[in-house]
């Protein structure tokens, strides 16, 4: 990462000269650059830069609304919600007074809309409709990630310097009970069966998985070091798993079987990830390296290597494959 | 060229944390502050770089054009230390583990309560799609701060005696900018801090604003015949500028009793408020005897932060001593 002010100024110059050569575009890729307060706009067919837009101070995490009509960027230290056309990547509009958002969800009832504040211990609860605060709770410490289970009942998020996972009940509006689990808890995702929550540990390494009605660890799967963050393939059965280090990578796991099947080297710091709707492609943004790789999920090789700007952090295409 | 130079920098940072920072901190259970300690390496290397344009580029200049030939430079040594723990980043990472927790608690407190802190970009929203003009907004705002801190370091005798020390060197070169006492250096970042939750001020424009400003200290203490030109000197806090401030002799006038010139950045706080000096001439530099409690002319680095301290309590018992 370099400074602020170089990087604006270089990134100026080096966007100007992509927009001035680069032909039109069929299909877009966002990617936030969280440490530029950009995003990079990135034709999916040709893998070319095509554009760079202000968001804010620090966007972090992206989301897009139930009806992928808009990309809601998390600006943490802006404490705005910004919308993005996902299609054109032109900004819709701007939510303001949400205080530090850094991680986002949806509720599967669509009736709540959840952030967390990772640097300053809390997380919130709006109504997804009219985004009035509805719930606050102080979480120490560092939540991170969140999940919910599939009637809405919980969101589950993860206390990265407490080791924990909390379950907060939406409909009392209170934490209902903490786990231990590995060693700096990061991604999380609830499985196909809506059975199991998947837990990445980066200081442990492995991903954890909870029977989260039980609320007890039933296997640890070792991934790799600095396990950080969960995406589904799309098949209802296979998550990608990334291992947030320089010489990074990004592993298979079998939810079937609980363990690892493939493995892909993917340097610069792998971190959130999204995959073609054909699932011939998964995409990751190297937090370290200022780029976004392309793994051709086929040959299983890294085909391309995107240069962004500082930090890229959340990824999204509409093309994308189930959530599932 | 320029994305070549990005690749190759970021390619040593990642480097640099993989192998030396990323393995303890996943040890110990730190995995959070990953994120963070990649800016620390960044501040590292910037540090380094620093170093070696003064040592390839300034400390010729020094050589080539002196503005005052010395007999032998033993009293710069002990600066050359105090630029190495600041500039390598032992100071202001320090400075900063004693500081962020504090208003991380305050923030966290403040917010858990509704309060959002005000940023700049509240009464100027055109500024969030203008990030450079922006980060020079933020640059005055901070700079016109400085400039009373640093007044103030002059005015308070406990504060004078910690400052002293950094005022004590007669032989100023360009190393003598980082030469500061400890608690000085703390009450700077306090200071700062105040600033940046007060206007809103990115964590990510931290290393840019201070690359600014160390460029500029740098310069502004170099022995070297140095000038920006006739209006340059009118905007930038220069060497012959800098040097009056810290003149062996104070300039006539009530106005100058606590001293002249404490702009940082721009000299236009000096021509508000009052302070301006200019004169033609380039005085010795230093600090004239019995003008400081406690005596702040050794040259050993703990030998310096003793005196600050004794002095500092001196200044405080004798303040006391005259209100009873």
């Amino acid at each position: 990462m370099l400074s602020t002010f170089t990087r604006h100024a270089l990134q100026t110059l080096c966007s100007t000269i992509v927009v001035l050569t680069t032909p039109a575009h069929a299909g877009l890729a966002v990617a936030l650059n969280s440490a530029d307060g950009t995003v990079s706009l990135i034709d999916t067919t040709t893998y070319q830069v095509v554009g760079k837009e202000i968001a804010c101070k620090e966007p972090h995490h992206l989301l897009p609304t139930p009806d992928d009509s808009s990309l809601i960027v998390a600006c943490s230290a802006s404490n705005q919600l910004v919308f993005f056309d996902p299609k054109t990547g032109k900004e819709q509009r701007r939510i303001r007074d949400i205080s530090d958002p850094y991680q986002l969800g949806f509720s599967p009832d669509r009736k709540w809309f959840v952030t967390t504040s990772l640097r300053l211990d809390r997380v919130d609860v709006y109504d997804a409709q009219t985004m009035q605060l509805k719930g606050r709770v102080h979480a120490p410490r560092t939540p991170s990630h969140l999940a919910f289970d599939d009637d809405s009942r919980y969101v589950f998020v993860t206390l990265q310097d407490s080791n924990e996972v909390m379950a907060f009940n939406l409909a009392t509006m209170r934490p209902e009970w903490f786990l231990p689990v590995g060693a700096t808890p990061a991604g999380i995702l609830m499985s196909p069966d809506n059975r199991y929550l998947m837990v990445a540990c980066m200081g442990a390494g492995h991903v954890e998985i909870i029977d989260w009605r039980e609320q007890k660890t039933v296997k640890t799967v070792p991934a790799g070091t600095a396990t950080h963050n969960l995406q589904p393939r799309g098949d209802g059965r296979h998550y990608f798993v990334s291992n947030r280090s320089m010489n990074g990578s990004i592993v298979l796991l079998d939810t079937q079987t609980m363990s690892i099947t493939e493995r892909y080297d993917v340097p610069g710091g792998p971190d959130d990830m999204e995959v073609r709707a054909d699932g011939k492609e998964l995409w990751a943004t190297a937090r370290f390296a200022r780029r976004v790789q392309v793994v051709d999920l086929t040959t299983k090789q890294l085909v391309r290597s995107i240069p962004v700007g500082s930090s890229p952090h959340g990824v999204f295409f509409l093309d994308h494959a189930g959530r599932r | 060229m320029i994305q070549q130079f990005l690749d190759a920098f970021v390619t040593v940072q990642g480097w640099l944390l993989d192998t030396l920072v990323q393995p303890p901190l996943l040890a110990l259970g730190l995995g959070s502050y990953i994120e963070l300690a990649f800016d620390g390496v960044e501040i590292f290397m910037w540090g380094v770089l620093q170093l070696l344009v003064a040592l390839l580029v300034l400390r010729p200049l020094e050589t080539l054009r002196p503005l005052e030939r010395w007999r032998d430079r033993k009293a710069v040594r002990v600066d050359l230390l105090y630029t190495l723990l600041d500039r390598l980043g032992v100071i202001p990472l320090a400075v900063f583990a004693l500081i962020a927790p504090i208003f991380v608690e305050l923030e966290g407190w403040l917010r858990f309560r509704g309060f959002i802190p005000p940023q700049i970009e509240d009464l100027l929203p055109a500024l969030e799609r203008a990030p450079l003009i922006a980060f020079f907004v933020y640059l005055v705002v901070l700079d016109f701060a400085e400039y009373w801190r640093h007044r103030l370091s002059h005015t308070f005798r406990w504060w004078w005696a910690l400052h002293a020390i950094h005022h004590s060197q007669r032989q100023m070169s360009l190393w003598t900018d980082s030469r500061n006492h400890l608690l000085d250096d703390v009450i700077g970042g306090l200071w700062f801090a105040v600033v940046a939750l007060l206007i809103g001020i990115p964590p990510g424009h931290f290393i840019g604003l201070m690359l600014v400003v160390k460029l500029v200290e740098n310069l502004s203490h170099i022995n070297a015949r140095l000038s920006y030109g006739r209006v340059g000197e009118q905007l930038i806090v220069g060497p012959h500028y800098h040097r009056w401030h810290h003149s062996l002799a104070l300039p006539p006038g009530p106005a100058f009793r606590h001293g002249c010139n404490f702009a940082v950045l721009f000299p236009v706080w000096d021509w508000l408020f009052g302070t301006l000096y200019l004169a033609r001439d380039n005085p010795p530099t230093g600090i004239a005897p019995n003008t400081v409690p406690g005596t702040p002319d050794h040259d050993g680095f703990w030998r310096q932060q003793w005196d600050g301290l004794r002095g500092m309590w001196e200044a405080l018992h004798a303040a006391r001593k005259q209100r009873s």
